[in-house]
This record gives C-alpha cells, sequence and structure tokens, in this order.
C-alpha cells in the first residue's frame, strides 16, 4: 500500500482551517454549555417540584436522544425559523451547546450535592445567606471536583463536533471528508483527522490534569 | 434569653420532639444529657432553625424565629454554633475560616476581622496556627478553631452539639477547657454532650431529655445527685 503524502500536503491549507473552526467551535460551545448547563443544574435542584420539572426534561431530552438528531433538528427546523439562511457553523454551535448544557448541569449538580451538608450548615449558622454559602464555600469546593468529569464532557464535545459534516459545517472532519471524495483515498485524510483530534484531546486532557493538581494543592 | 415553648418536630412519621419548653436565661450555661434518638440534637437544631419544627415557637432575645417577617440569618447572626465534626471550610486557612463572616456578613473591614480572629485564636491557645489549612489540624484544634469562628461573629448564644463525641479521648479536655472558659466569661451556652463531668462542673442548669420530652430539669446536682424521674435514674446509672 502507498501513503501519498502529496495529497496530505495538497489538503494542508484546507485541514489548518478545518481545525480553527472545530477549536473555534469547541471553545464557544464549552463556554455556552458551561453557563446554560449552570441555569439548568441549580434549576434541578430547585425544592419546587414544578420548577424543576422542566429542567429534568431538559435533561432527560439532550441526554436520551442522539446529538445527530438534534443537529439535524435545530439546523433544519428550528434555526430556519429565525434566519433565511442559517449558518451550519452557528447550528453546530447551537446544537453542542443545548447538548453539552444537559451533561454540565448533571455534573455540576453531582458536584454540589458531593459537599458535605455540614459545610451549608456551618455557613447559614453564621448568619450567611443561601447565596453567600454557595458563592463562598460550597461553589469553590465542587468545583474543584467537577474538574475531571468536565475535562471528559469537554473531550467527548471536541469529538463529536465532527458531526458538523451532516450539516456542512466546513470543520476539520469536513475538509477530511471533502480530501476523501476528491481523490477516492481512505487512509490519508481519514488517519489526518484523526490524528489531529488526538492532538486536540490531549492537549485538553493535559490541560485539566494540569488545573487538577494545581487547585490540589490548595 | 431563648424561650421554647410546645416545640413539635417530627421526620415522616417519626416524632423526635412532642412538646418541648424550656426557658434559656441570659448568661445561663444550659446542658441537655439523654440517651441518643431522645431528640437533643434535634432541639438544638430547632434553636437557630437548622431543623425546622412543625409545631410550637421559639423566641430568641424577643424574636419569633419562625414568624414571616423574622429574617433568619439576622437571628443567626446572634446565635453561634459549634458542631460534632467541626465542619470548617477545608479550602481556606484557619484566619480565613474565622473572619469569612464577619467579613461578609457583619461587613467588618478585614483589618477588624483579622484582629478579632487573632484574639480569638490566641484565646483558644491556636494564634501559630492562623495560616495553617484545617486538614492539618488534629480533631481538638479543629474543634477550638470552630468555637473561634463562631464566636468571631460575637454572638449572644452559642450552641454545642455534642463537641467532643468526634474527638479522640485525649483531645476532650482541651475542647472543654476552652468552652468552660467561655462559661466563666458569662456567654450564654446550650450544650448537648454526654460529658457529665462538664455537665456537673459547668453546667447552671441541666436538661434530661428522653424520648422527645424533657423528662426533668434541674440543677447539675438536683439531677446527677437526687434524680426524681426513674428514666433519668436508669440513664445516670448506665453513664456515670
Amino acid at each position: 500500500m502507498d501513503f501519498r503524502f502529496d495529497i496530505i500536503q495538497e489538503y494542508a491549507p484546507f485541514f489548518l482551517r478545518g481545525v480553527l473552526l472545530t477549536i473555534g467551535v469547541s471553545i464557544a460551545a464549552i463556554i455556552a454549555g458551561l453557563i446554560l448547563g449552570l441555569m439548568i443544574g441549580l434549576g434541578k435542584m430547585s425544592t419546587k417540584r414544578l420548577i424543576r420539572l422542566p429542567f429534568e426534561w431538559y435533561i432527560n431530552f439532550f441526554r436520551g436522544t442522539p446529538l445527530l438528531v438534534q443537529m439535524l433538528l435545530v439546523h433544519f427546523g428550528v434555526m430556519p425559523l429565525f434566519f433565511a439562511q442559517p449558518s451550519a457553523t452557528v447550528s453546530l454551535i447551537v446544537s453542542l451547546s443545548l447538548n453539552s448544557a444537559a451533561y454540565v448541569a448533571e455534573i455540576f449538580r453531582a458536584g454540589i450535592q458531593s459537599i458535605d451538608k455540614g459545610q451549608m450548615e456551618a455557613a447559614r449558622s453564621l448568619g450567611m445567606t443561601h447565596a453567600q454559602a454557595m458563592r463562598y464555600i460550597i461553589l469553590p469546593q465542587a468545583l474543584k471536583r467537577m474538574i475531571p468529569p468536565f475535562g471528559n464532557e469537554f473531550i467527548v464535545l471536541i469529538k463529536d463536533s465532527s458531526l458538523g459534516l451532516v450539516i456542512a459545517a466546513p470543520e476539520l472532519m469536513y475538509w477530511g471528508k471533502a480530501a476523501a471524495g476528491e481523490y477516492y483515498r481512505v487512509w490519508e485524510p481519514y488517519l489526518t483527522v484523526a490524528f489531529i483530534y488526538l492532538l486536540l484531546t490531549l492537549s485538553l486532557s493535559k490541560l485539566l490534569h494540569y488545573l487538577e493538581r494545581k487547585y490540589s494543592n490548595q | 434569653m431563648i424561650k421554647v415553648s410546645n416545640l413539635k418536630k417530627s421526620f415522616g412519621n417519626l416524632e423526635v420532639l412532642k412538646g418541648i419548653n424550656a426557658h434559656i436565661r441570659e448568661r445561663e450555661v444550659v446542658v441537655v444529657i439523654g440517651p441518643s434518638g431522645s431528640g437533643k440534637s434535634t432541639f438544638l437544631r430547632c434553636l437557630n432553625l437548622l431543623e425546622d419544627f412543625d409545631e410550637g415557637e421559639i423566641i430568641i432575645d424577643g424574636i419569633n424565629i419562625k414568624e414571616k417577617q423574622t429574617n433568619i440569618n439576622k437571628v443567626r447572626e446572634e446565635v453561634g454554633m459549634v458542631f460534632q465534626r467541626f465542619n470548617l471550610f477545608p479550602h481556606m486557612t484557619v484566619l480565613d475560616n474565622i473572619t469569612l463572616a464577619p467579613i461578609k456578613v457583619r461587613k467588618w473591614p478585614r483589618e477588624k476581622a483579622e484582629a478579632k480572629a487573632m484574639e480569638l485564636l490566641q484565646k483558644v491557645g491556636l494564634q501559630e496556627k492562623a495560616n495553617a489549612y484545617p486538614d492539618s489540624l488534629s480533631g481538638g484544634q479543629a474543634q477550638r478553631v470552630a468555637i473561634a469562628r463562631a464566636l468571631a461573629m460575637e454572638p449572644k448564644v452559642m450552641l454545642f452539639d455534642e463537641p467532643t463525641s468526634a474527638l479522640d479521648p485525649e483531645m476532650v479536655g482541651e475542647v472543654l477547657a476552652v468552652m468552660k472558659q467561655l462559661a466563666n466569661e458569662g456567654m450564654t451556652m446550650v450544650v448537648v454532650t454526654h460529658e457529665m463531668g462538664f455537665a456537673r462542673e459547668v453546667g447552671d442548669r441541666v436538661l434530661f431529655m428522653d424520648g422527645g420530652y424533657i423528662v426533668e430539669e434541674g440543677t447539675p446536682s438536683e439531677i446527677f445527685d437526687h434524680p426524681k424521674h426513674e428514666r433519668t435514674k436508669s440513664f445516670l446509672s448506665k453513664v456515670l
């Protein structure tokens, strides 16, 4: 089997554009997913059943249905309601954010509930409000514990961004597929793409490992 | 100072407090004793509403703590609490543990809070631990820090929920010594404990609880030397 490096070389500028978009989309979706997920997680922890219910069903829906289906619904169903010509990149960011928010919400809830009840009681017994106790006592401890599961979630998110292919968002996988189609070759484009994803996810896990160590020293 | 009338509380079907009446006066040290499951910790936790109750009322310093217009956070500022398991904040130094509430709740400037904290640390004999993290403290040291933390809010009453029950035996003395000093300074205290020696020596009044009631109350010598009720006698015969 001959391995045609010239194909990779030829497509290098496209792979570069693709990987930049993948990184941008992932970062945007991680940030949006975190913010949305924190709100959903808080909502799900409400003591009032009626408030809890919509958040529970949000999580049920986005964790219980395939991301691919969600992405098609967002791009071809929801986005056209708001934009005449929906951008595939925006649809990709939106569907990844909505999906990861469901997982972030659960990580967030589990992290907060893992903190000993005595911490909240001690804080409240000192006259702090619930919000103050959350901010100064519970969250700083819980966030530390959330770093590893968040890391897993974000690695999954980077890989899942490759589904952008099906709505023609020009991310990394899209260009891999384009190269494969142009040259009728399998190994060169897909192995290159796989290798680049591996670099991205490994870098992220190194970064998270570093953060974890840094914060566990306190 | 604290007036409790007809306090009732259930967990599900289990009624743990079946009508408690008690009156705690200013500068008084009231010790609550009784077998486990008698409701004494629940009673104490109702006093600052860490545990909600179903019936009855609690008046602290003239304020009905369960009335709608009462801000429970304001009440808690005046009611310090020390827990069996210390509940220090593990992500903060000893100093930050003590200064956090005065700064965030009482809105003291940091210098004032730190000066107060150092004064209290000196009082409990731990000023050299100001910058240590709770992990590095022994149980007895952690509990003394917890007492300092509660005192930093300058409360009018201190509640102690079995403060020595989680300690190794050799550390019980150092915590009791701090509590004794506090009592001598005139702090109003409600102490749930199994330390009968402390109850006898430091307590102004002893409440004996069993089965969700205060079965008997009186001075330490009345309770320990001349108990009237059978249940008090049988409990004391087991623990003394």
